[in-house]
């Protein structure tokens, strides 16, 4: 039996580096620290066995080379391949990826488009002032979670960096802070909260141009009640936020996946620019994969754009709503589609998934997801922290390596890619 | 084994006091020998002029703050787009290129070697990231240390044996080269909104001044030996009045090193203002000019501003909120804990605007004010006065004043008023060129005696091979020869490959990163200093084990480890 | 009866992200949380079955009560049975309404599929072994 200390977390983008996993005949038998998700993930089991094809309708097992065979024939037949996922493997897996899509002209897109991807254009529009979570652990004594709920998305958030972390500046960091929740929702986070703001749904945008308006002193046009939260209501939070000495502003797919979308986010934004004039504040998008945030770094080095990239005229063209997943699935745009460490089966709208089913699709995962249905082939690789290592980027951009603690016969996504990488090239002669 | 003749180039070689000479280099496995066999691929440079490659001393090409420039800003990697074709991969980006789009364009232009201005050393596995796919040059990082609170401590207890085995774990966790300071202090006054504004002024709880930390920096960079001075980039960036601020800094600089500078002042362009406001704003390189001419312990670069659209990317937080609100454009920050701090802004450098005419001016003014060339680098602080694409223009306006005055019948009239740059007749010579595009950097860096920047046997066979011909070109009056002459190599040679011919990039898997091991006995290993360990794993967000940069990210590499006192 | 349908991550759907297959998944995937006043005027209860209908599709989901959520709005974690219903249209931003979409809801006695169920409805199949 082994102890081994300080391993990462890839479950949420919280990234924890503190978990201690122990090890015996190698299988892991327990993962201290960590949080139900995490420890779920760590004890997990039922991992796909062999690749598989489905033939005539029928699941069958076939070999690695097979496998990458029939992928390298199918991604180079293709017109107008799709790339998808990327959120939960390591960065070295993805830039394989992308170099992997250049070659054959396709779109490679990740999770991205339906968590943050609005966040994105957002930040892309006016900025993003943001630091990293010891910042706010260290020094802030207002915390604001925002159609986010990290009690059940991201479950050791509170501890680790904000609510119950203790900070260098604070004398008593769990006393000192305050903790603003604003949701539709009465949610488990908003319960602790000192203050909780219930917003009408679809509400978001106009608190934070009330917000906005207190904050830079033209209070005076706000109503009685904006959006379900009372005048009264509003100017304490905004007195919240411009006396404190550290704001930290956190939020979730409530801003991203209502109307307004980046819109939301951009407000959002904004009043976080304002209240810099006032004191010190930042803001961090909860990324929900725990490499989702590191697929946005690699993606953006190597080809200028943090998702949706398409490469069929060459040259790298970025236009979410026209280059993203979801859009062109519901287009049928695409004519084969390869999906990596994600589950669009499980997560995209009906039509999507349609269209994969009926399109050749092959999922790069180490488990049966609600994807294998409509897939036709899948090749188990192995899991990235357990048996499998690379490099990831927390959700505040903090690079880490995740070191694997077992040995297996499974392949590395990065090798499995590099693999049809080669062949591709190699039937393409280059 | 495999060998290389280049024949008949005209070779300016400053470092080995070769000022332009007709001769053939002989190269052998990457390095340059004094001979080589019969069977040796040619080239032939007959009329061309030949150059140890270039080095840029200070860059922003990768790392967390340059990619988030990147992630921002899809309106400036449409600006810059090519294909995949050949061995080259498709790039994007003007101001702010995809590695690879830096990595051809340097090359294109003669560079092999490339320093990182500015790397966190938390966020430092991003820059080494980085470093791999920037595969035509070797990199090295600057490693901020202006916040770094175990620092800051160590200072204010005045226990600089202490600082210099923080800075040496640092270095080498991080796998930086040298040490950078970013507005000191002011990075950390920053994480609660504020600045540091005097040198003189200690920051809030750390009870340390600016001129504190500088000056201990110093003395414990010296006391590790490490190749490279102290990296400055000194308080108050960017406002009138500012070159005050930058004199007494000069002032309080010891003179420590016999071989090389003890301090390397960068972007000085930004620091030589003078003025008040922006209203009465003027320059005063004449004052900065006169005070690093009186102290050979300092080397500069210049920070040239050049027109056009660009992005402005610092570790200096506050500065970059102060452009904020000048500009009113959209606005990155990103605070790194217990380190340092960051931003990132768009800006247009525009002729027509005053002040940003009276920068470009500046720039100039330095670079024809500073006697000795080798104190004296040429640098955008790229991307930040101007993307590194601009480089060529600034050569020729550093080799022509009739250039010059051209430019400057285009830019503000008022300009005139505030700046001396009219009056200044200098015009630099090939050779001077070639010492602040490579020669003054590698001496700078302390690269000389590990093969950078120069041509002996022995060195790396870096070597950039321009269609120049210098017998029979005026640089005074063809200053478009030259702008085209700088632009792209006929070759650009890394470790003995071609790796551009005519601005056509191949694939070379030579590139390395250089970094820095200071040896130092147990009582400083900080690895094994209880209160450092403790500190580290209370208030950092990661554990100690996690922080160090681990070999896979520097694969290829150069390890310089320096024998130290502690 | 309208209602706006909200979806997003609960710890126990997160718990069993690997075997998505699985009864406990589909059981959490399945779940249609609302407001207890909202139960009443529909006359359901917990752990009663409603089906909820939207342009482009239907979905049946077992009724459970969240005193959190506002009147008017239905709460389902992520998975298949959500997706089940939700419009693919992005309005140009690459995201679906995955918490802004209107439902019809009205109690119903038809059975609740798993997760592997609604696959085959499309023409899925699922592999057998794991």
């Amino acid at each position: 039996m082994q102890k081994i200390e300080d391993m990462v977390c890839t479950f949420c983008g919280c990234l924890c580096d503190d978990v201690t996993l122990t090890v015996e005949n190698n299988m892991i038998i327990a993962a201290d620290n960590c949080c139900t998700v995490g420890n779920a993930k760590f004890m997990g089991k039922n991992r796909l066995k062999t690749p598989i094809r489905k033939k005539d309708g029928a699941w069958e097992k076939v070999s690695y080379e097979e496998a990458i065979d029939y992928t390298v024939e199918t991604l180079l037949n293709a017109d107008r391949p799709l790339m998808f996922g990327w959120s939960g493997t390591h960065g070295e897996a993805q830039c394989i990826g992308i170099h992997m899509n250049e070659l054959i002209g396709g779109v490679i897109d990740s999770t991205t488009s339906v968590c943050h991807g609005p966040s994105i254009l957002a930040i892309q529009e006016v900025g993003h002032p943001g630091c990293t979570l010891g910042q706010v652990k260290n020094r802030a004594d207002l915390i604001i979670y925002w159609g986010s709920n990290p009690v059940e998305g991201h479950p050791r958030h509170m501890s680790r960096y904000t609510v119950y972390a203790d900070g260098y500046f604070l004398e008593n960091a769990f006393k000192e802070r305050k903790v603003i929740v604003v949701d539709v929702r009465e949610t488990e986070s908003a319960k602790i909260a000192d203050e909780f703001v219930r917003v009408k749904p679809g509400g978001d945008y106009a608190v934070l141009s009330a917000l906005r308006a207190i904050v830079r002193g033209k209070g005076d046009v706000v109503p009685e009640s904006v959006a379900g939260v009372s005048r009264e209501q509003l100017f304490r939070v905004a007195d919240l936020c411009t006396s404190c000495k550290f704001g930290a502003l956190f939020f979730g797919l409530g801003l991203t996946m209502v109307k307004g979308k980046y819109k939301n986010v951009s407000n959002a934004i904004e009043l976080v620019d304002e209240l810099n004039r006032h004191t010190k504040f930042t803001l961090t998008p909860m990324r929900g994969h725990w490499n989702v945030y590191g697929s946005n770094e690699v993606f953006t080095w190597m080809t200028g754009y943090p998702y949706a990239v398409d490469f069929c005229r060459g040259v790298a063209f970025y236009n979410p709503g026209e280059t993203s997943a979801i859009d062109i699935l519901a287009r049928k745009e695409c004519d084969a589609c390869l999906v990596v460490a994600s589950d669009p089966g499980a997560h995209f709208p009906r039509a999507c998934v349609e269209h994969l089913k009926d399109i050749p699709t092959i999922v790069i995962d180490p488990f049966q997801s609600l994807t294998t249905p409509v897939a036709d082939l899948q090749i188990p690789v192995g899991v990235t922290g357990i048996d499998a290592e690379g490099a990831a980027y927390r959700m505040d951009g903090i690079p880490l390596k995740v070191n694997k603690v077992l040995h297996s016969d499974y392949p590395g996504d990065a090798e499995i890619l590099s693999r049809i990488y080669e062949r591709m090239m190699e039937v393409k002669g280059q | 084994m495999s060998e290389l003749l280049i024949k008949n180039g005209y070779v300016i070689d400053p470092i080995n006091n070769i000022h332009g000479e007709v001769m053939d280099i002989a190269v052998r496995d990457g390095k340059i020998v004094e001979s080589v066999g019969s069977g040796a691929e040619i080239i032939d440079a007959h009329g061309m002029l030949t150059l140890p490659g270039g080095i840029d001393s200070h860059t922003h090409i990768c790392g967390t703050k340059v990619n988030f420039g990147r992630y921002m800003s899809p309106e400036d990697m449409r600006a810059g787009r090519t294909t995949r074709i050949g061995d080259m991969h498709a790039t994007s980006g003007y101001s702010v290129p995809t590695t690879y789009g830096n990595s051809y364009r340097y090359a294109r232009m003669g560079y092999t070697t490339l320093l990182e201005g500015a790397m966190a050393p938390m966020e430092a596995r991003h820059t080494h990231e980085e470093f791999q796919y920037t595969p035509l040059q070797d990199c090295m990082a600057n490693t901020l240390f202006d916040g770094n609170w175990q620092a800051l401590q160590a200072i204010h207890d005045n226990d600089i044996k202490r600082l210099a085995g923080i800075i040496a774990w640092y270095l080498t966790a991080s796998r930086g080269f040298s040490v950078k300071l970013t507005n000191p202090g002011g990075t950390e006054a920053w994480g609660f909104g504020h600045d540091a504004t005097c040198i003189h002024k200690r920051i809030e709880h750390f009870n340390v001044s600016p001129r504190e930390i500088i000056t201990g920096m110093i003395e414990a960079n010296e006391m590790l030996n490490l190749p490279h001075s102290v990296h400055l980039h000194c308080n108050n960036l960017g406002k009138p009045g500012n070159y005050l601020c930058t004199l007494d800094t000069y002032n309080s600089i010891p003179d420590l090193n016999d071989k090389r500078q003890s301090l390397y002042s960068t972007h000085v362009q930004y620091h030589s203002y003078g003025g008040t406001s922006w209203h009465d704003f003027c320059s005063k390189a004449e004052d900065i000019a006169r005070s690093v001419n009186a102290k050979p312990h300092i080397v500069i670069d210049t920070g040239q501003v050049m027109f056009g659209k660009t992005t402005t990317m610092t570790a200096d937080g506050p500065m970059e909120f102060n452009l904020y609100r000048l500009y009113h454009n959209k606005w990155s920050n990103h605070d790194v804990e217990l380190e340092t701090g960051s931003g990132v802004i768009p800006v247009l450098y525009r002729r027509k605007n005053l002040v940003n005419a009276i920068m470009w001016a500046i720039g100039l003014e330095l670079a024809l004010l500073i006697d000795s060339p080798w104190q004296c680098i040429l640098a955008t602080d790229n991307p930040n006065g101007a993307p590194f694409v601009k480089y060529p223009e600034v050569m020729a306006l550093l080799m022509s004043s009739t250039y010059r005055d051209a430019e400057f019948a285009t830019v503000d009239p008022v300009t005139e008023s505030r700046v001396s740059l009219p009056a200044l007749d200098r015009e630099f010579d090939w050779e001077e060129i070639a010492i602040v595009t490579r020669g003054a950097q590698a001496r700078a860096l302390g690269l000389v005696d590990h093969g950078k920047g120069h041509l002996a046997p022995g060195a790396d066979a870096d070597i950039a091979i321009y269609p120049i011909d210098v017998s029979s070109t005026d640089p005074s009056k063809e200053y478009e020869t030259i702008i085209n002459g700088f632009a792209t190599t006929d070759y650009t040679i890394k470790m003995g490959h071609v790796v551009s011919r005519k601005g056509s990039c191949s694939v070379d898997h030579s590139n390395r990163t250089f970094w820095v091991r200071p040896r130092v006995s147990d009582n400083y290993d900080m690895g094994r200093d209880p209160a450092f360990i403790d500190s580290f794993n209370k208030y950092y967000s990661i554990r100690m084990a996690n922080y160090p940069v681990q070999e896979e990210y520097v694969k290829r590499h150069i390890c310089i480890e320096t024998e130290t006192s502690l | 009866m309208k209602f706006i349908m909200n979806t997003g991550r609960t710890v126990r759907q997160g718990k069993h992200i690997e075997s998505k297959l699985g009864k406990a998944y589909g059981d959490e995937t399945g779940t249609c949380y609302m407001h207890p006043m909202d139960m009443l005027a529909l006359g359901v209860e917990a752990n009663e079955k409603v089906k909820a209908f939207t342009e482009v599709g239907e979905v049946v989901l077992m009724a459970a009560t969240d005193e959190g959520l506002p009147e008017g709005m239905i709460f389902i974690p992520y998975g298949r049975h959500c997706n089940a219903i939700l419009s693919p249209t992005t309005h140009s931003t690459g995201m679906p309404d995955y918490k802004d979409t209107v439902v019809e809801i009205v109690p119903t006695d038809e059975r609740r599929k798993s997760a592997a169920e609604l696959m085959e409805e499309m023409g899925g199949v699922p592999y057998a072994e794991n």
